[in-house]
């Protein structure tokens, strides 16, 4: 029996009438990567902000190592030993790999109020060095390092002064298999110096892989602690969602064959410093995948398909001829395009649900030419948004209230309605929780079948083996490798034309 | 058990909101009332003998609003209408010596012209809307002294003639209610709320988010042009402070109406009117009751603040996960 870190004792947490966390309670070990799972809105990241300083604490206490813990912020966390690694970006621009490290921590290397800024960037370099990122260097801007990297500077960030508990909250959603890779091994250090990672992860092949223990909290109310040995995918899915997962989680099919009807033909297209002739055809009722590292530019490709990319060449035509070289011109024609970045890119956040799922087809909502009809609108957004079963108040809510979940849903609502026969899904399942998830697979479904086309770009390898007719893998902004739908497919060969 | 919880707390949340929406469109009405009775019994009723005076100073102000609400709405700001309006206003009692058909669309077109100034540096050049209004500000401002150095300019004698309440009250409400049913009936107000929400969703959903920013700043400048005939035919001649800090008046107004600084979905229509109807009863109210430029300015400041901190959208940036 491993000793206790961490209790976790009748804790609560609301935000005006929502309930995030109710009354919950359990204990974590130490030298143990303990997951925290559960759907979207379960009070998974509340509990953790709650440790971590970031929310404050409606009642109930921590017990760290015996001793009671209320952190009011981040530093106080890290004095008491915990840190955070978040799912978004947590490092400033603006400040360099080295002043992002040691944030909050400055006074070590004031001396009579002077910064020592060549000590700060030694022992920084030193810490990257030991941590095998040497290739960043502790003097640059942070500013220079994609995304990747960024991350990795956030990994030395939060575990470098040897914390008891480090939170790694969904951050393997944004990272490719490489940064995966670099941070399970990061995590498995931390276990083996015998300290905690609570870990939370939509991805539950990954969360058995990596935890030795696992507990699901539903509706901010706590389910069960489980030891990932004893149990399987499906044994979580039902203590996650409270009942049976039933029906096919990405389509049953194999073997149908793609129509040769084209209704999307790209031809070299090249956006500088992204992609570089890229050409394909996508055909009437076929998904087809977009895999490989985020870097490789297949987030561009979609950009490119819809229109929405600055400096473009090449050509992207329907299979009427029609030239697709603005966003516009893309909706006008029946495409559609939901992003990775949802919140930036595909919600206009505060803004209403049914305003939201109205504005691509406003010219269809009047009453008198160019007279919009409030009533159309109200009934056209209610239609949809029952549709996908979004969950919400009514329709003028705002979407900034909604769930990640909710808010794709939302969007896949304005799309539905405005008709679309050209979909180009980005990263359509991101941080999203199975149950919205197989929501999504199945609609995809159900449009291929009814030929709608379907671009998936997707930086889940099982995603796009389990939904795709046809995968394209881009590497260093050019296609790579093409696989065709098969059950024998597996994620390796995937990742061959990846790396 | 769960599910029933779940329908009240709908029930909750749908109240709150109502009440909260309540409580935003009342509050201007209120102050508006407030105000009005206060100054009244401040100066013994005199601001209700007086009323058709105090309230000839808000034509101009309201129809200006209702560009500038456009613009608030998309997000952005502008600073220069003081120096639109000033600019224009010369334009038509210049041109009014022709004829005054062609005086009001002179104006109307000098405005838009500023305007597209305004909309070039903002959207080609990618600089703030306020450093770019400021600037024009400033640049016409200029213009406006150079050209009034010497002597006023005088507007024609037909043009004095057609200062009459009923002309400036049909044009103010033409003014307004082709700009509600712009913003409530058409495209074109859903596409500012969603650029004011947020631009780069809103250019995903389809918005030709650059030309419509353009666009609404020649729309705002056209209209304050149109604005210039008003305070033409009421001043009969342009100085060299014409149209000075209109810009201010304009943004106080539609703060005080409930307008959100940031813009954005939570703006509405009503608040050119109760602002800029609030605006004026304060601004001649302090004036009656025999204060001191100074006091008055010190006033407007504060009552200024306490409504941008009341109006300021805080909901949006509250996270909930």
């Amino acid at each position: 029996m491993s000793e206790v870190r961490l209790q976790v004792q009748h804790l609560c947490k609301s935000f005006g009438i929502t309930k995030a966390v109710q009354d919950v309670s359990f204990n974590i070990n130490k030298g143990e990567v303990h997951a925290l799972i559960g759907e979207n809105g379960s009070g998974k990241s509340t509990l953790t902000n709650m440790l971590t300083g970031i929310y404050t604490i409606d009642s109930g206490t921590f017990i760290l190592d015996g001793k009671e813990i209320h952190p009011k912020n981040q530093v106080e966390a890290n004095d008491e030993g915990v840190s955070i690694i978040v799912q978004e970006l947590g490092t400033l621009s603006g400040l360099t790999v080295a002043e992002n490290i040691f944030l909050g921590h400055e006074s070590r290397f004031v001396k009579h109020g002077i910064k020592n800024t060549n000590a700060m960037n030694r022992e920084a370099q030193s810490l990257l060095d030991k941590y095998g990122f040497g290739r960043i260097k502790a003097s640059d801007m942070v500013d220079e390092y994609n995304f990747e990297d960024r991350k990795l500077v956030e990994i030395v960030k939060a575990t470098y002064f040897q914390p008891k508990i480090v939170v790694i909250d969904e951050t393997t959603t944004a990272l490719s298999q490489e940064g995966r890779e670099e941070l399970y091994k990061q995590m498995n250090r931390i276990r083996s110096e015998g300290n905690t990672i609570i870990f939370i992860s939509h991805d539950l092949p990954e969360v058995l892989n990596m935890s030795d223990t696992i507990t699901v909290l539903r509706d901010g109310v706590y389910i069960d602690t489980v030891q990932s040995s004893q149990i399987d995918e499906d044994g979580l899915k039902r203590l996650m969602v409270g009942r049976e997962v039933t029906g096919d989680y990405y389509r049953p099919d194999y073997g149908e064959p793609i129509s040769s009807e084209v209704v999307l033909s790209v031809k070299d297209v090249t956006v500088p410093g992204q992609i570089h002739n890229i050409s394909f055809d996508l055909h009437k009722g076929e998904i087809l995948g977009f895999g490989g590292l985020s870097e490789s530019g297949m987030h561009e490709v979609g950009k490119a398909c819809f229109g929405a990319s600055f400096d473009r060449t090449g050509s992207v035509t329907l299979a009427d001829g029609t030239q697709i070289n603005s966003i516009p011109t893309a909706i006008r024609h029946n495409m559609a395009y939901t992003s990775k970045d949802r919140d930036n890119e595909s919600v206009v956040m505060n803004q209403s649900i049914g305003d939201n799922i109205c504005l691509p087809s406003l010219s269809r909502l009047t009453s008198l030419p160019g007279i919009l009809s409030r009533s159309k609108m109200k009934e056209f957004a209610n239609k949809y948004a029952a549709e996908m079963s979004v969950k919400m108040v009514d329709t003028d809510q705002f979407v900034s209230d909604l769930s990640g979940g909710n808010k794709q849903k939302v969007v896949l609502s304005r799309w539905i309605g405005a008709d679309s026969d050209i979909l180009v899904l980005d990263s359509p399942t991101r941080g999203i929780d199975i149950k919205v998830k197989q929501d999504i697979y199945q609609l995809m479904d159900r449009m291929r079948k009814n030929g709608k086309s379907i671009i998936m770009i997707s930086e889940e390898l099982m995603e796009l083996i389990g939904m795709c007719d046809r995968i394209l893998i881009m590497k260093d902004g050019a296609i790579n490798g093409e696989l065709m739908r098969s059950q024998d497919l597996d994620e390796n060969s995937l990742i061959a034309a990846m790396v | 058990m769960a599910d029933n919880t779940k329908e009240v707390s709908k029930e909750e949340a749908l109240k709150k909101r109502q009440t909260m929406n309540l409580v935003r469109s009342l509050l201007p009405i209120a102050g508006l009332v407030i105000v009005f009775i206060v100054f009244n019994i401040l100066t013994d009723g005199r601001m209700w003998n007086k009323f058709s005076m105090a309230i000839s100073s808000v034509y101009v102000t309201m129809i200006a609003s209702t560009g500038v609400f456009f613009v608030m709405t998309m997000g952005g700001l502008d600073f220069s209408q003081g120096s639109i309006l000033g600019m224009a206003s010369i334009v038509v009692c210049m041109v009014s010596k022709t004829s005054i058909p062609l005086a009001i669309l002179a104006g109307i077109a000098t405005g838009a012209a500023i305007g597209a100034i305004n909309g070039f540096f903002y959207v080609n050049r990618k600089i703030k809307s306020f450093i770019v209004t400021i600037c024009t500000m400033f640049l016409f401002r200029g213009i406006i002294k150079y050209l009034t150095s010497n002597a006023p300019v005088q507007g024609s004698a037909k043009l004095i003639m057609l200062n009459t309440d009923t002309l400036k009250i049909a044009c103010t409400a033409a003014i307004v209610v082709l700009g509600f049913i712009a913003f409530k009936f058409t495209k074109f107000g859903i596409y500012l709320k969603a650029i004011g929400a947020g631009e780069k969703a809103a250019k995903f959903g389809g918005i030709r988010t650059d030309r419509m920013k353009f666009l609404v700043y020649v729309l705002a400048g056209a209209i304050t042009g149109f604005a210039a005939f008003i305070n033409s035919i009421k001043v009969g001649s342009v100085t060299a402070s014409g149209g000075n800090q209109v810009e201010t008046q304009i943004l106080i107004a539609l703060v005080l109406g409930g307008m959100p600084i940031s813009g954005g979905a939570k703006s509405r229509f009503t608040s050119i009117i109760i602002g800029s109807m609030l605006y004026v009863v304060l601004s001649s109210g302090l004036n009656m009751v025999g204060l001191s430029t100074q006091a008055q300015q010190l006033i407007q400041g504060v009552v200024f603040l306490v409504f941008v901190a009341v109006f300021a959208d805080r909901e949006s940036l509250r996270v909930i996960k």
